[in-house]
């Protein structure tokens, strides 16, 4: 029952450091410089005139009582109201948070094969040329900014080759197929920069289980090398890697702005660097928390894993 | 069983040479060696660390470790060379025709796989059993057969649920899964508990006489192969130096080193060792002669040792040594009748004045981590030491013996103020309280009880130089510096008999038995009073163990320094403390002087110990009468701790009454209910002698 207390702690502490996140990113974006008021209303608005628009907008009572307002919205999924287009934040970011989330899952869909495949080769046939071409390009993977990835892929496939369009306009997908076809780019970047990490580390956890004992002792049982490496060396090298996946996980919802603007994707990220640009401090906050709720869970979620693929963990009492 | 045929054995090795790449070169690890299994045969090897014990082991299974090649020979199993095989064909012969059992059980099994699948495996994978149902049920017979109870309970445990002499218990079970026809044992009962070693010798013993098997015992205690092989093989830096039935080898040792080896080790029966016998320097693998690997540190060696490879010469029919000399040598029987006069002794307590008590327990009490029995009820200490009272006199050995988890080492961290639960009476040299964690104490009580630990490596910093590990106490307690230091440190390495020229070296340098000196020097720097020694002797080899407990024993007679001795090894503490502690489950159950101790009447619980050691002495069987169950944990404790185990408890009233101190003299006590005539019937040096 062990698992269980851990378990409850865990949640409690994730729920504990949401709140805590919350209002970091109100404090934080109220002491931000630049006035809403002045970008809303133009350049030629007068004092009276910006001063009557914090009024309206409820913008001059004390910062304290406005989060305590705004924290209890968001409790009941109520975001407020977007500053510059006046709709609820729910239809702002919810249709660019399902863009998001179904980029993400292409590209987790293609990172967790591409790399546990080339992650497990490079360790059972290590210092071979496979590993050695395969560390050189991880190595390069890691020093090239995703944008430039994703600039120099849109370039191959999608300027020379054709074969992909370079941006991706998903809100006009006519099908399945085409939706597809058309993130195939900003996927494939996403799950380049992520597997790079993981290949490197996968690897590395694998050369330690493959000189471990049990592997050893799996070899002069008489166990073919594939099934030694699926049954006795994958799933435990696979524990210490679940946390990079994690963070990958977060990464993904968090830190595809910088991809998502390369191919002018309407995602989350999209939409957060468009709303600071604005001071739309409804909307950021939103993306905020959304984005570290997301890092939070998905914490939580490698956490979880981790206790129960370690039967240590599993079976205690 | 007498099937030995030398023309027809079940798997042969002839000359093989591996060699390990060890930074810049190929560095040969076994150069030479030949060597036979007969069938159904018990072959033991013995030899010290480095000596390549496990890599011929791995040759036998034709596997080959990563930096390893095999630059020569052949290893011949029905007709075919293992060295040349295709993987594929390994794959067939490993686990269903030659099995192996490695050391350490607990890493050896796949931590995440039921225990029992892990055996379905192997049956599997050689289509031993035709479906998965079948390799089940074979398992549960596996399991049942290796006498592990309720073996469908077993099965859906996960290695981490097992003891360790469990999990040996399920690894021997899957060498046995495809019935093979020799099963390679590496060093299988290394790191278990005496009590349980004897159990899995048991069970080897038993499988020996049903099953026809040929077996290959590698291990470095000589004890071992003394109760359970039919042949032994000596090695020494690669090389097979003697190989006899077991009889000969431990009668009649022909080759110098065999002789020093088994002169070397303590013996339970026979404390004394003789010490002009022991093994003198060190295996320098980097600076061997072209002749006789042993030549540099044998007495008889001539110029012709140096210059001429030594191959092994039948002497006898079944007796062959690696040595020109063997007929010039004086036998062992002589050489120990020459030099009884030298025999070692540990030094007398006489010197110090009686009733004089450097370190007084009381009712210790130890624990690491509170209990929540009941939610909101007030944690309570998880007990660990419970209620041990001893005191150390100055200048005697104390020592605590008893299986792991026993409490040995939670005693002397609670004496180094290392838990953080402690009561009791602790008091040290007359003045200090020792119940006071290690952060509070004085500077002079923190100089004068020092700590050597088991594991040397694990120690000393391996980014410090010697000078600076052993100078350290002396700057800090005594404020030395320059050439006064310098002198000083160097006193040190002489008073540890390590050579001045070790003084800027480090500590990776030094071979094992060489940092435990460092580590004693550290500790002797410091100048204390006591010295709590956890297992000093446990990583090292039998020739070095004699050397260091040589020096201990030098180094109290010279500074009246006392030891609190924690060990597992009985013969080690025989032949070097005064006083003796036998530890169950965090309670004493014997003290007295180690004659006393180690001679009837005896605690049960002393019995099961002292007969679960195998002797070094093929005369001396293991008596059979022991059927020791094991360690046992539960819930709830006894009144005597020992109640549950113990083979001859009164259910009246073992179990529910504390059980009594007997006082047998001023300084035998027992805490037994069985009135100590009945105790005194029991008695387990007859019990070997008469089935020998």
């Amino acid at each position: 029952m062990v698992v269980l207390r851990i378990l409850f702690l865990r949640v409690l502490w994730a729920l504990i450091t949401l709140f805590a996140v919350s209002f970091i990113i109100f404090t934080a974006i109220e002491i931000l410089p630049g006035d809403i008021a002045a970008r809303v209303l133009g350049r030629y608005a007068t004092e009276e005139m910006k001063a009557e628009f914090r009024r309206m907008r409820g913008l001059d009572r004390p910062m304290l009582v406005r989060y305590g307002e705004w924290l209890s919205g968001v409790v009941r999924g109520d975001f407020g109201d977007s500053l510059v287009s006046e709709f609820n934040v729910g239809e702002v970011v919810l249709p660019k948070l399902r863009n998001t989330l179904l980029l993400a899952l292409y590209a987790f869909i293609l990172y967790i094969p591409f790399s546990i495949i080339l992650g497990s080769l490079s360790a059972v046939f290590r210092e071979g040329v496979l590993d050695t071409v395969l560390s050189s390009l991880t190595l390069i993977g890691l020093s090239i900014p995703e944008f430039v990835m994703g600039t120099l892929l849109a370039f191959i496939f999608g300027v020379v080759l054709g074969a992909f369009p370079v941006v991706v306009a998903i809100n006009v997908a006519r099908s399945f197929g085409e939706a597809v076809q058309m993130m195939t780019l900003p996927a494939v970047t996403l799950a380049i920069a992520m597997a790079v990490y993981a290949i490197r580390m996968l690897r590395d956890n694998l050369i330690e289980v493959l000189e471990s004992d049990y592997v050893r002792m799996a070899i002069l049982k008489g166990v073919p090398m594939y099934l030694v490496v699926l049954r006795h060396a994958l799933p435990n090298a696979l524990v210490p890697a679940l946390n990079v996946t994690a963070l990958n996980l977060a990464y993904l919802i968090g830190g595809v702005v910088v991809v998502e603007k390369v191919f002018a994707f309407p995602g989350i990220g999209t939409q957060l660097i468009d709303s600071v640009f604005l001071r739309d401090a409804p909307v950021v906050e939103a993306c905020a928390l959304i984005i570290s709720a997301v890092y939070i869970v998905a914490n939580l979620f490698a956490d979880v894993m981790t206790i129960l693929l370690n039967p240590r963990l599993r079976t205690a009492k | 069983m007498d099937v030995r045929q030398p023309d027809n054995p079940l798997i042969e090795i002839r000359d093989l040479t591996v060699e390990y790449w060890q930074g810049e070169r190929w560095n040969p690890v076994i150069e030479g060696l030949h060597l036979h299994i007969n069938p159904a045969e018990t072959l033991g090897l013995v030899g010290e660390s480095g000596c390549g014990k496990s890599t011929t082991a791995n040759a036998l299974l034709g596997y080959r470790p990563r930096g390893a090649r095999y630059r020569s020979g052949q290893v011949l199993f029905a007709g075919q060379d293992l060295l040349r095989l295709s993987n594929r064909a390994l794959q067939r012969i490993r686990g269903r025709q030659i099995s192996l059992v490695p050391q350490n059980p607990t890493t050896a099994l796949s931590p995440g796989i039921h225990v029992g699948d892990q055996i379905v495996e192997v049956l599997m994978v050689h289509r031993y059993s035709k479906t998965v149902r079948e390799a089940r049920e074979r398992t549960l017979d596996l399991l049942a057969r290796v006498g592990l109870p309720n073996p469908p309970v077993i099965y859906k445990r996960y290695p981490h649920q097992l003891s360790g002499g469990q999990q040996q218990r399920v690894i021997i079970a899957m060498a046995l899964a495809c019935d093979p026809q020799l099963i390679v044992l590496d060093e299988p009962t290394t790191g278990l508990d005496v009590t349980t070693q004897a159990q899995i010798l048991d069970l080897l013993m038993d499988l020996q006489g049903s099953y026809g098997l040929a077996m290959l015992y590698v291990t470095h205690n000589l004890g071992v192969v003394a109760q359970i092989c039919t042949r032994i093989g000596v090695m020494y830096a690669g090389q097979l130096v003697e190989v006899a039935p077991r009889h000969v080898i431990f009668k009649q040792p022909l080759h110098p080193y065999t002789q020093g080896l088994i002169a070397s080790v303590p013996r339970i029966t026979a404390p004394k060792q003789v010490r002009s016998l022991l093994l003198k320097g060190l295996l320098k693998r980097g600076e061997l002669p072209a002749g006789c690997p042993f030549a540099p540190r044998c007495d008889f060696a001539q110029e012709r040792c140096f210059a001429e490879k030594q191959h092994l010469t039948q002497v006898s029919d079944q007796h062959a040594v690696a040595c020109w000399r063997w007929q010039e040598i004086p036998s062992f029987a002589q050489r120990i009748a020459e030099t009884q006069s030298a025999v070692f002794q540990k030094c007398e307590t006489a010197g110090c004045k009686a009733g004089e008590i450097l370190l007084k327990v009381d009712n210790l009490r130890a624990a690491y981590t509170l209990e929540h029995r009941r939610p909101f009820a007030r944690p309570l200490p998880r007990v660990v030491v419970d209620g041990v009272s001893f005191d150390i006199q100055p200048g005697e050995t104390f020592a605590l013996v008893g299986e792991s988890g026993s409490g040995k080492s939670t005693i002397a961290r609670a004496l180094n103020g290392f838990i953080p639960y402690v009561t009791g009476e602790l008091r040290f040299d007359g003045k200090y309280d020792l119940t006071i964690p290690v952060d509070k104490r004085a500077r002079d009580l923190l100089r004068a009880l020092q700590l050597v630990f088991q594991n040397p490596d694990a120690s000393l910093n391996p980014r410090q130089r010697i000078s600076h590990i052993i100078g350290r106490p002396l700057q800090v307690f005594f404020g030395l510096s320059g050439a006064a230091l310098r002198q000083r440190v160097e006193a040190l390495l002489e008073d540890v008999r390590l050579d001045r020229s070790y003084y800027n070296r480090y500590p990776d340098e030094l071979s094992g038995g060489e940092r435990q000196r460092v580590a004693i020097a550290r500790a002797l720097a410091a100048e204390p009073k006591l010295m709590l020694c956890d297992e000093v002797l446990s990583a090292l080899d039998v020739s070095v163990q004699a050397n260091i407990i040589e020096l201990l024993a030098d180094l109290q007679a010279k500074r009246n320094l006392a030891y609190l001795f924690i060990s597992h090894d009985l013969a080690v503490v025989r032949s070097l403390a005064h006083r003796v502690g036998v530890l169950y489950w965090g309670c004493l159950c014997e003290v007295g002087t180690t004659e006393e101790v180690f001679t009837p009447p005896f605690h049960p619980y002393t019995y099961l110990l002292l007969s679960a050691v195998p002797e070094a002495d093929p005369d001396q069987v293991m008596p059979e009468a022991r059927k020791d169950i094991g360690l046992i944990v539960s819930e709830e404790k006894p009144a005597c701790p020992f109640a549950l185990r113990c083979p001859w408890r009164d259910p009246a009233h073992c179990h529910d009454e504390p059980p009594p101190w007997q006082t047998l003299s001023r300084s035998h006590m027992l805490r037994c209910h069985i009135p100590i005539e009945e105790l005194r019937q029991h008695d387990i040096w007859a019990d070997r002698f008469r089935r020998a």
